[in-house]
């Protein structure tokens, strides 16, 4: 073979099982092999594997070995193949120091990671993508916030409906409740954010924050632009408030991991109660005791800690439909055509919380870095 | 606060690594030994332990080493791991002496 010819990865393969036959036959010390295997592994010719094994008799010819050889590349992509499942971050880290074990453990002659071995990966790329990152450095409280927003706002959203279609079915019992079709649209506004929440535990942030950016457009699409046809009602408005501030939950904060961390049991059961009973308040009482009941849990939310006073801006922005039709005429509304007054009324103080909400939030960034908190 | 016991295989790994450094195929056979042969752990299982040990900073990288030009990570033990180590073997002290009197395999000895 002439020298300047290049090298294939079987041919370095090759070399390299030569290197450690030699080794094992006592012509190498261990590190005169791992010398010799570096610069294998980098020779792109055979002239540089000549320098490698110049000083080396020939052996024995092996029939079988590159066959062997074979089996084994093809095992190692196979096993490859698997850590796929793993998350990427992670995938970097530790892709190579995996297979290394993987190949040690594997007998020569295994061609295919077997069904036990090779579900045991998969289910161990599930519990790596199902836990923490690293033990998380102190966030600021705003983004703690919208990681537990991420979180408790499909609950919530899932409660408000579940009660609300209840109550249809009581005033209207079947099978006249769904006259007029079966909310498709309602169905689609609340498994999205639950999804959202599955794909981002699973680290698929970015898949989980297109999908729903893709919904929300169809949302509108279909809907009608928000206060022209269809969307007169609050209900439109707050399923695509609320879509669109879980986006910003998702992909803003540390994910729902990160709020999972700081939610328990007790903090859940308390979101379930509260959120029961505003909205039965709602439904079943006048607006003044609505008005009461919610201004009693909003003040527990804001005495609790800085983290629910955060909370509460933001569950602020999908809940203020709720609101609008009841309580104000605002004078635009009487000189704008009447969807435009709609817009006005539903979207612009939520935008506006939005805003403060990013002020206040990038003071808090800027007063951390300044003054950075001792770690918990 | 009590931690929750640990699961075998946690406490196998740990065990491995209480006498010192090792890599992942290292930890495999040591935790197949130190059982008896009786728990193999799985390259998956393996590493999904270390991630969650590593998060919760009870072990931690030890050194790199290229052998047979194949990537090899060392893990070892922290402070924190050592602990808790410790805590889960008193816990288990505790627990197989009570056993073992009630069973009444202690009482027979002078």
């Amino acid at each position: 073979m002439d020298d300047h010819f290049r090298l294939s990865d079987a041919d370095r393969d090759r070399a390299a099982a030569l290197l450690r036959d030699h080794f094992e036959a006592g012509r190498l010390t261990a590190e005169e092999l791992n010398e010799r295997l570096t610069v294998t592994l980098r020779a792109t010719t055979f002239g540089d594997l000549r320098c490698v094994l110049a000083d080396l008799p020939e052996p024995a010819p092996v029939p079988q070995q590159p066959s062997g050889l074979r089996s084994r590349a093809a095992l190692e992509r196979c096993y490859r193949r698997l850590l796929v499942f793993y998350p990427a971050q992670y995938r970097r880290v530790h892709e190579a120091e995996m297979l290394a074990v993987l190949m040690t453990a594997a007998p020569s002659g295994k061609r295919w990671p077997g069904i036990a071995e090779a579900a045991d990966l998969i289910l161990g790329a599930l519990r790596v993508r199902l836990q923490p990152s690293r033990a998380d450095p102190a966030e600021p409280a705003w983004r703690d916030a919208l990681a537990v927003l991420s979180v408790i706002l499909p609950v919530i959203v899932l409660l408000i409906y579940t009660v609300q279609e209840a109550q249809a079915l009581r005033t209207f019992p079947a099978p006249g409740a769904f006259s007029d079709g079966f909310p498709l649209w309602a169905l689609q506004g609340l498994t999205v954010p639950l999804a959202m929440v599955a794909l981002a535990l699973l680290r698929l942030q970015r898949a989980a924050t297109l999908a729903a950016v893709g919904l929300l457009i169809w949302l509108v699409y279909v809907t009608g632009w928000p206060g022209w046809s269809l969307l007169y009602g609050t209900a439109d408005a707050y399923i695509l408030l609320a879509l669109g501030l879980q986006i910003v939950a998702v992909a803003a904060s540390p994910g729902p991991r990160r709020g999972l961390q700081i939610l328990t049991w007790k903090h859940g059961a308390l979101v379930v109660i509260a959120t029961l009973i505003a909205t039965l308040a709602f439904s079943i009482t006048t607006y003044a005791v609505t008005l009461i009941v919610i201004a009693v849990i909003c003040a527990a939310l804001a005495l609790a800690s800085s983290l629910g006073r955060w909370l509460l801006l933001l569950l602020a922005i999908p809940a203020w439909p709720f609101f609008v039709p009841p309580l104000f005429i605002t004078p635009w509304e009487i000189y704008l055509p009447s969807g435009l007054g709609f817009i006005g009324q539903a979207y612009l103080p939520p935008a506006a919380l939005l805003v403060v909400f990013g002020i206040a939030a990038r003071r808090e960034s800027v007063r951390l870095s300044q003054f950075p908190p001792a770690s918990r | 606060m009590t931690e929750p016991s640990l699961r075998e295989p946690t406490f196998l790994i740990l065990t491995a690594l209480a006498a010192g450094a090792q890599h992942g195929y290292g930890i495999m056979t040591d935790v197949s030994q130190i059982s008896g042969g009786q728990v193999r752990l799985r390259a998956g299982t393996l590493y999904a332990v270390l991630n969650r040990l590593a998060v919760e900073r009870l072990i931690e990288l030890d050194r790199e080493e290229i052998v047979d030009g194949r990537l090899r990570r060392y893990y070892r033990l922290t402070p924190q791991g050592g602990h808790r180590l410790e805590a889960e073997v008193d816990r288990m002290r505790r627990h197989t002496a009570v056993a073992a009197r009630r069973l009444g395999l202690l009482g027979g000895t002078p």
